[in-house]
C-alpha cells in the first residue's frame, strides 16, 4: 500500500518540504485538467480528462519552465525511474561520485531532485555551456553541474574513515531513525543544510514578519475553557445576539 | 418447432454495422441540461410555471419559498456573516516557523462532564446532599437541564445539525 501510495505521488517530500507550499496547491499548479465531469450529479461518474505523464526536470514543478516543458502538445519518452524505498541523500551530505569524469571525487549535495532519482553535487560532474550568444556577442561560458542518480552514480561517505559506503536506515535506543554505514557501522548524521527551505535556512533563523506571523507564545495559549453550550450559542453570547425563538420540530431521515 | 426456435434464440447473434461506428450509438446517460443550453422552446419552458426539469439553481439556495405563485422572502433564510471585532486580537493570519508544533489531547465529553459537573458533585457528596440513587438533592441549574431543552437551547442559534 504504501509503494503504491509513493508511486501515485507524482512530486517527491522533499521537494514539498523544501517548498514550504501545501501538497494541494504544488498538485494544483502542475496538474493540468482537460475535462472535469460536472459535481452534484450522480449519472456522471467523478471522471476527469488530465495529462498524466509529466517530465520533471531541474526546473520545480510549480515555475514556469515547468509549465512549459510540459505543455500540452509536448510529448517526450518515458523515464525509467528505478523505485528508491527509503531515500538517503540530503542537501548538505558529503558524497563521492561513482561514475563520470569525476569518478572518485568527493563533494557536496547542493540540490535533491527526488522525481528522477537525482542530485546535484557542488562544483562536480560539469560541463561547460554558452549562454547568450549572437551574431556579434560570442556568448558567456557557464560551468554547470550535470545531475547525479542516486542508485550508480553516487554513494554516501563514512564520515570518519572517508570512504564510500552502503547505507542503511536503523533506530537507535532511543527510537530515533538514523543512516548507519554498512562497512563500518557508523552513524550518518542528517546535515543541517537538509532542513533549509526556500523561505529560511534554519527554523531560528527565521526572520518574523510582525505584521502577518503570530508570535509562539501566541499560538501555544490556551484560551479554552470549557462550557455546557454549543460554538454558535457561545458566539451568540459574546456579541450579545439574543434569540428566544425556537424552530419547529424536523426530522431528518 | 418449439424447441429449435429456443435454440435458435440462445445463440449469441452479431449484427452487422452497416453505418460508420458512431452513428447509432449514442451516449443517452442522461444530460445535464444548465439554465443556457437548450433549444428556444426548451428553455420557455423552463421559465414558465412547469419547468420539466428542475431548474438549475448552481449551488445557490432559495431565500424563502413559493406560496400561490408568489415568492415569499423569508429573512431567517437570507445568510448573515458575524464577524467578531478583531481590535486587540494577537493571532494572525499566518504562524512564524519558529513556533513549536502544538500536540494536544482531544477535547472528549467525559473531559466537558467533568468540567462541568464534577465540583458539585463531590462537594455535594462530601456534605451528604445526594440521594440513594446519587441524584443530588438540590440541583444546579446545569443538572436540571433535560435533553430536550438542551436541544431547544442548541437550535435558537438556528444551526440545524441537531
Amino acid at each position: 500500500m504504501r509503494l503504491y501510495n509513493f508511486l501515485c505521488k507524482k512530486v517527491g517530500d522533499l521537494t514539498v518540504k523544501y517548498s514550504n507550499l501545501p501538497e494541494s496547491y504544488i498538485k494544483r499548479s502542475y496538474e493540468q485538467v482537460y475535462w472535469k465531469n460536472p459535481k452534484g450529479y450522480p449519472q456522471y461518474p467523478a471522471a476527469q480528462v488530465a495529462r498524466k505523464k509529466y517530465r520533471f526536470t531541474t526546473n520545480r514543478p510549480w515555475t514556469m519552465q515547468f509549465a512549459r516543458q510540459n505543455e500540452r502538445t509536448k510529448l517526450n519518452k518515458k523515464v525509467f525511474l528505478e523505485p528508491v524505498g527509503e531515500w538517503s541523500f540530503f542537501k548538505g551530505d558529503r558524497v563521492e561520485i561513482m561514475v563520470g569524469k569525476d569518478k572518485g571525487k568527493q563533494g557536496i549535495v547542493s540540490q535533491v531532485i527526488q522525481e528522477r532519482n537525482w542530485v546535484i553535487v557542488e562544483g562536480l560532474n560539469t560541463h561547460l555551456r554558452v549562454v547568450g550568444k549572437d551574431k556579434e556577442f560570442p556568448g558567456i561560458t557557464i560551468q554547470s553541474e550535470a545531475p547525479l542518480l542516486v542508485t550508480t552514480g553516487v554513494k554516501l561517505v563514512d564520515p570518519e574513515t572517508l570512504k564510500p559506503t552502503e547505507v542503511e536506515w536503523r533506530y537507535t535506543e532511543e527510537g530515533e531513525k538514523v543512516r548507519v554505514s554498512l562497512s563500518s557501522s557508523r552513524i550518518i548524521p542528517l546535515p543541517k543544510a537538509a532542513e533549509e527551505t526556500i523561505d529560511y535556512k534554519s527554523k531560528e533563523l527565521y526572520v518574523e514578519n510582525p505584521a502577518k506571523d503570530t508570535a509562539a507564545a501566541d499560538v501555544t495559549k490556551i484560551t479554552f475553557q470549557p462550557k455546557l453550550c454549543t460554538f454558535e450559542m457561545d458566539i451568540m453570547e459574546s456579541m450579545g445576539i439574543k434569540e428566544d425563538r425556537v424552530p419547529a420540530k424536523s426530522y431528518w431521515y | 418447432m418449439s424447441k429449435t426456435t429456443a435454440l435458435f434464440n440462445l445463440i449469441i447473434k452479431r449484427n452487422i454495422s452497416v453505418t460508420t461506428p458512431r452513428e447509432g450509438k449514442r451516449n443517452f446517460r442522461k444530460f445535464v441540461i444548465p439554465n443556457k443550453r437548450g433549444s428556444r422552446l426548451h428553455k420557455q419552458n423552463q421559465a414558465g410555471p412547469n419547468p420539466e426539469l428542475e431548474i438549475d439553481k448552481r449551488g445557490v439556495r432559495d431565500t424563502g419559498y413559493v406560496l400561490n405563485g408568489r415568492f415569499v422572502k423569508v429573512p431567517e433564510m437570507i445568510p448573515e456573516l458575524i464577524v467578531p471585532d478583531l481590535t486587540g486580537c494577537d493571532l494572525k493570519p499566518y504562524v512564524s516557523y519558529k513556533a513549536e508544533d502544538v500536540i494536544q489531547s482531544e477535547f472528549t465529553a467525559q473531559q466537558l462532564f467533568d468540567a462541568v459537573y464534577s465540583r458539585k458533585i463531590v462537594t455535594d457528596f462530601k456534605e451528604n446532599k445526594l440521594t440513594e440513587d446519587g441524584e443530588p438533592l438540590e440541583p444546579s441549574d446545569e443538572e436540571k437541564l433535560q435533553p430536550e431543552e438542551a436541544v431547544q437551547r442548541a437550535k435558537r442559534t438556528g444551526s440545524d445539525i441537531f
